[in-house]
């Protein structure tokens, strides 16, 4: 589903040059959940945004279902990102002032969805992350816990193919990132693969695959269990 | 629609998330915009055409003949009665009629306060070359003289308090006068039958009286001109029509170009026979000046408004730079959300329609605040300049042309803060 062939990313300033990620492959299959790990500054957000077309990179390839995203157009990676890609953010990303339906209802909009289709997909959405009686609130009346919930039904509303999560618990006490970890786990079998930026080693342990990157390379690509059998 | 609609409920949201700024960039392109809409109505109205189809028809013809060697001198921009007369001997132009201006008192009866009026002494093509409507009565049925006048609508009400007065008399200056006509309300502005005495921007006449019985009655032309006839303003008019100093105007009217070529050869022909008649020494030099061409032949553009017009485009220029200074700052501290749509799937076609969105309520709020901050101009505007006063209405055809001047304003204004917001990386602006 997911293949990059040696994939480099360089962030150059007038002084200096960082490679932050360098000569990168990796395979990632449908209905995977990965867990990309590293110390801080490894390059693991960047391989996270550069998987979700929020960023280029310099040489290489990356194939998205055979397809390769290089050189695509503005409109042609819009389109990539709303129909096959869901993001979930460490600060969750809701617009402030937007109720919790509107903010779920983003990227349907850009899609073309009919009001019906769309109201459809927000309910089954927040069916899943158990916010349905909250749809009206606005995010600054939920905890961090709810808010990160909006995010993961924003995300999958969409039905997209991946969804590319970015410390999805990184401001979340353990309960609360207990429960979204589950919420992921519920989506993941539900056919949606999965990568997600983490610091947890437990989160990790319960994703299947842990990828590591240490300094921009692909150190160690460790499959796990199947997570049932673990949890058992 | 349905997406637009959604899009205009963003922009609110936008707007109320930081009203302050959104008012001060709404305020400075109104104020821009409304002082700019206040000139540009007075530099429509006194350029407009009033007889945009005629404009070309109507002619001021001019002939040099002056009875002295005069090699650099131009037509006279009036001319004498003799003068008329020769220029009025050919059947070329399909209607013509000479014209002057006085001033004289109307009253019903002795008894009764006399009304100052002013009075323009003329013939009965007039009424027919400009398009006069005739609200009561017939119009003369020639030129010769009688003593009939012809009333302004205003006029009629403010002497008899009716209009329909065919019949009735008057006494002009003392002297019995019958109305033949009333016309309809009538304003012709500019009025470029006028423009060779500057008086254009004011009012029309008050009532109207046959050319011959202006004579007659010794009216002289109130208005300052020059001449090269030897006249004599001590001598009355009805001591002989070619010696008295009236300052005539003569418009003709030349339907088709052959018309107008064969009036210039007569012109010219005219011009030869003075020439061989002695009574011309110089060069021949005539005019035949198009209607739509007079006031700029004359030099009878408002300098005052040219310089207005300057200087509230060079501030309109100034309020919309600070404006979309402003709107820089409002989108760019928005461009997270901006990031946050892109990161999401809108494509930047989506976004400008978004942008629109902005234009279009900006644009509503501007307008209202130009119309008001134009309208409080006007007013000021003919406090300053009240020769201008009746230079200050709005129109349909104005009016949709500044509300389209202020749409762009408004657009021009979003254009780049949002191309701004919508480019970048998106990346780094959602970590901000």
């Amino acid at each position: 589903m997911i293949t990059l062939t040696n994939l480099s990313k360089i962030f150059r300033t007038e002084l200096i040059e960082t490679h932050a990620l360098r000569e990168v492959n990796l395979q990632v299959n449908e209905g995977e959940f990965a867990a990309l790990t590293g110390p801080s500054g490894s390059g693991k957000s960047t391989l996270l945004n550069i998987l979700g077309t929020l960023e280029n990179f310099d040489s290489g390839d990356y194939l998205l279902d055979g397809k390769s995203v290089k050189g695509l157009s503005d409109a042609a990676l819009s389109k990539l990102r709303n129909e096959k890609i869901g993001f979930i953010f460490q600060s969750f990303n809701l617009i402030k002032d937007f109720s919790i339906y509107d903010n779920i209802e983003l990227p349907l909009r850009y899609r073309g969805l009919n009001a019906s289709a769309r109201k459809q997909r927000i309910e089954q959405a927040l069916e899943l992350v158990g916010l349905h009686a909250r749809r009206d609130y606005l995010p600054g009346q939920l905890s961090g816990g709810q808010q990160q919930r909006v995010a993961i039904a924003r995300a999958i509303a969409g039905q997209p193919r991946i969804l590319l999560a970015d410390e999805p618990t990184g401001n979340l006490d353990s309960l609360m990132a207990r429960q979204v970890m589950e919420l992921l786990e519920q989506i993941n079998q539900q056919g949606c693969t999965i990568l997600m930026v983490t610091h947890d080693p437990d989160q990790a342990r319960r994703a299947g695959r842990n990828i590591q990157i240490i300094d921009g390379q692909l150190h160690d690509s460790t499959l796990y269990e199947p997570l049932a059998a673990h949890s058992a | 629609m349905e997406q637009f609609v959604y899009y205009l409920k963003v922009s609110f949201k936008g707007i109320k998330r930081a009203p302050l700024p959104y008012a001060l960039t709404i305020f400075i392109l109104s104020v821009g915009l409304g002082v700019f809409f206040a000139n540009a109505t007075f530099y429509y109205q006194l350029n407009s055409d009033p007889l945009p189809h005629k404009s070309d028809k109507l002619f001021f013809p001019m002939a040099l003949m002056a009875p002295y060697e005069c090699n650099d001198c131009k037509p006279p921009r009036v001319l004498s009665y003799s003068n008329v007369e020769k220029l009025s001997q050919t059947d070329i132009p399909s209607k013509a009629a000479a014209m002057y201006s006085a001033d004289g008192y109307l009253r019903q009866t002795a008894e009764q306060a006399p009304l100052p009026v002013s009075i323009r002494v003329t013939q009965r093509d007039f009424f027919s070359m400009f398009e006069v409507p005739v609200l009561h009565g017939s119009i003369w049925p020639d030129n010769s003289a009688r003593r009939e006048v012809i009333l302004t609508k205003a006029s009629a009400e403010k002497l008899f308090g009716r209009t329909d007065v065919v019949g009735e008399t008057l006494l002009l200056d003392e002297r019995d006068v019958t109305v033949s006509a009333v016309l309809d309300n009538w304003q012709m502005l500019p009025r470029l039958y006028d423009a060779n005495n500057r008086n254009h921007l004011s009012e029309a006449d008050d009532i109207y009286l046959p050319l011959e019985t202006g004579y007659d009655m010794n009216y002289l032309s109130n208005s300052q001109s020059q001449t090269f006839d030897d006249t004599d303003y001590r001598q009355l008019s009805t001591q002989g029509r070619s010696g008295a100093l009236h300052q005539l105007q003569y418009w003709v009217q030349l339907d088709t170009a052959q018309q107008q070529q064969a009036y210039q050869q007569f012109m010219a022909n005219l011009v030869q026979d003075e020439k061989a008649a002695g009574r011309h020494p110089s060069a021949p030099n005539n005019q035949l000046i198009a209607m739509r061409n007079i006031v700029n032949y004359f030099g009878g553009e408002s300098s005052d408004i040219k310089a207005f017009a300057l200087v509230t485009l060079l501030f309109l220029l100034v309020c919309l730079f600070n404006a979309s200074h402003l709107s820089l700052n409002r989108y760019l501290s928005n461009q997270y959300e901006f990031s946050l749509r892109r990161a999401l799937g809108a494509n930047r076609a989506q976004l400008q329609l978004q942008m629109l969105a902005d234009v279009v309520l900006m644009a509503v709020f501007t307008i209202a605040g130009a119309l008001l901050t134009g309208y409080i101009g006007i007013k000021i505007m003919n406090q300053l300049l009240p020769g201008n006063r009746l230079f200050s209405s709005w129109d349909l055809p104005l009016l949709l042309s500044l509300l389209a001047i202020a749409f762009v304003c408004s657009y021009l204004v979003t254009l780049y803060p949002s191309l701004r917001a919508s480019f970048g990386s998106l990346n780094q602006q959602l970590k901000e």
